[in-house]
């Protein structure tokens, strides 16, 4: 190899190294960020129903804190490298999502849409090449959001909140109608798409022991 | 929650339509794939037979010069890597803005075979290693803009195929008329490279296995260079009549030392269609 090329060769190649610490560093940011979230929603199963606005009001301002992340990462990003890089920051982003999806769920009982959940974590649609908010991301963090809400099902009740099951079976069924409609390839989405079935499930049985035992009255 | 699209979702058909227009994106990306892999197996296929077809004519039994030789191979070889040309050609629109790193990796295995194939034309025809730049001018428009870009560490991977198939070069070519030099000077690059590459190997995934299987082909450059050393001090003649007692002493090599690994199989196989192979 002549010796200027080798020179090219081991600057590109140290330039990656670097960006990668730099990206690293942002993403354990991101992280640390996502699992403070996490750690104060997990209240949500402690907490009785007129107390949750509260609780989801004092995780907002983590939400909010998100977003100077995620502009840092988007400014480290070079243009149309998105998904080079975005393997380092799934899972943190999966959880970001499953974090703001909940609140609304909580909020307003309804779903949070993509374009909804990007921008509640500061993440603009003129980045599109450098950062982004990918489907596949936004429905991981609906399967965890399934996967607490049937937790949350079992937990409500032991509260003595009885409607809060036939909200969420409704909310969930919605959401798997949606997912069967995807033509999923062999991969972890699909593989945690089949493992819904058993939230469903018990989602169900709590909805049977209350209605069977006339605990819910249904507005 | 400025526009319609950010609002949150109350009933369910909202939900379904929102789902609607995830199945259009997943399976548009997964079609896409689809083709990607498709184009990329056959590039790696295309690589392999301007490999075998290098090899062939390289160490054709002529009378001329292995340099004569080299050269004429290179020279069918490129029609070979134009035809793998256009199919990248072909792949530039499935590449365009991010969706090249959405899908490097279900076009990097025909991409590294392609730089296996061009680096080896290239090696027959100049002696040297094909730079990262003349790689990327090969895939690029006649206006020179390229049909995507190429990584350093496709590059680098694709180069450490070389030097297996500059080994097989180095063995057959041993026996021919001034092939003794050639393998001499073959072993000489091959060294070159796994020193260039040895302090790229912790940044680059992947080349440090690659480095390894060079290390086995450059010994086996060494042991025939050996071989043939050892046999050749025995007499004391010209070069031209040791050229032929070198050629009667290399028949037996090819069997002897074709259990070594898997490697060598591969080279036997050069002429068949042997289609097991460890690249797949």
């Amino acid at each position: 190899m002549d010796p200027q090329d080798l020179e090219f060769i081991n600057d590109s190649l140290d330039r990656d190294v670097e960006l990668r610490e730099k990206i690293k560093e942002e993403v354990g940011e991101l992280d640390r960020k996502t699992r403070s979230m996490v750690g104060l929603l997990n209240k949500i199963h402690s907490t009785p129903q007129d107390k949750i606005p509260p609780l989801v009001d004092s995780v907002r301002p983590g939400l909010q804190d998100l977003q100077t992340t995620t502009t840092a990462i988007y400014e480290l990003i070079p243009p149309d490298q998105f998904w080079r890089w975005k393997e380092m920051w799934s899972n943190s982003m999966r959880n970001a999502v499953f974090c703001a999806t909940l609140m609304e769920y909580l909020t307003s009982g309804t779903l949070m849409s993509l374009a909804s959940a990007s921008a509640a974590l500061g993440i603009r649609e003129e980045w599109k090449n450098r950062f982004t908010l990918p489907a596949e991301d936004y429905l991981h963090g609906l399967i965890t959001l399934v996967n607490e809400l049937s937790r949350l099902a079992v937990n409500a009740v032991t509260l003595g909140n009885y409607e809060e099951p036939i909200r969420i079976s409704k909310f969930v069924k919605d959401l798997f109608a949606g997912f069967s409609m995807l033509n999923l390839k062999n991969d972890t989405l699909r593989r945690r798409f089949d493992s819904l079935k058993y939230d469903i499930k018990k989602i169900e049985e709590v909805v049977y022991d209350v209605s069977l035992r006339k605990l819910a009255h249904p507005a | 929650m400025a526009s319609s699209q950010t609002h949150s979702l109350h009933t369910k058909e909202a939900v379904i339509d929102l789902f609607d227009h995830f199945r259009e994106e997943l399976d548009e990306q997964n079609d896409r794939r689809e083709r990607l892999i498709k184009s990329s197996r056959d590039i790696t296929n295309l690589s392999k037979r301007c490999i075998f077809l290098l090899h062939r004519v390289a160490t054709e039994d002529t009378k001329e010069d292995l340099e004569t030789r080299a050269l004429r191979a290179a020279k069918q070889g490129w029609g070979k890597l134009r035809d793998i040309q256009r199919i990248f050609a072909s792949m530039k629109c499935e590449l365009e803005g991010d969706l090249y790193w959405r899908h490097q990796k279900s076009v990097s295995p025909g991409l590294q075979e392609y730089i296996e194939a061009l680096s080896f034309a290239h090696y027959l025809e100049h002696e040297t290693l094909i730079s990262y730049q003349a790689v990327q001018q090969t895939l690029c428009d006649e206006a020179g803009t390229p049909y995507f870009p190429l990584t350093i560490s496709d590059y680098l991977l694709g180069l450490s195929d070389l030097t297996g198939e500059l080994m097989r070069y180095a063995i057959s070519a041993i026996s021919r008329k001034g092939g003794r030099a050639k393998a001499s000077d073959i072993c000489a690059f091959v060294r070159h490279c796994k020193a260039d590459f040895e302090g790229m190997c912790p940044r680059v995934r992947g080349l440090s296995k690659k480095q390894s299987v060079t290390n086995q082909s450059l010994q086996k450059i060494e042991d025939a260079a050996y071989t043939i050393a050892v046999r050749s001090s025995e007499y004391d003649l010209p070069s031209d009549i040791l050229d032929d007692i070198v050629a009667r002493s290399i028949s037996g090599y090819d069997n002897s030392h074709s259990n070594y690994d898997r490697k060598p199989e591969r080279w036997r196989d050069r002429d068949g269609s042997g289609d097991e192979d460890e690249y797949y």
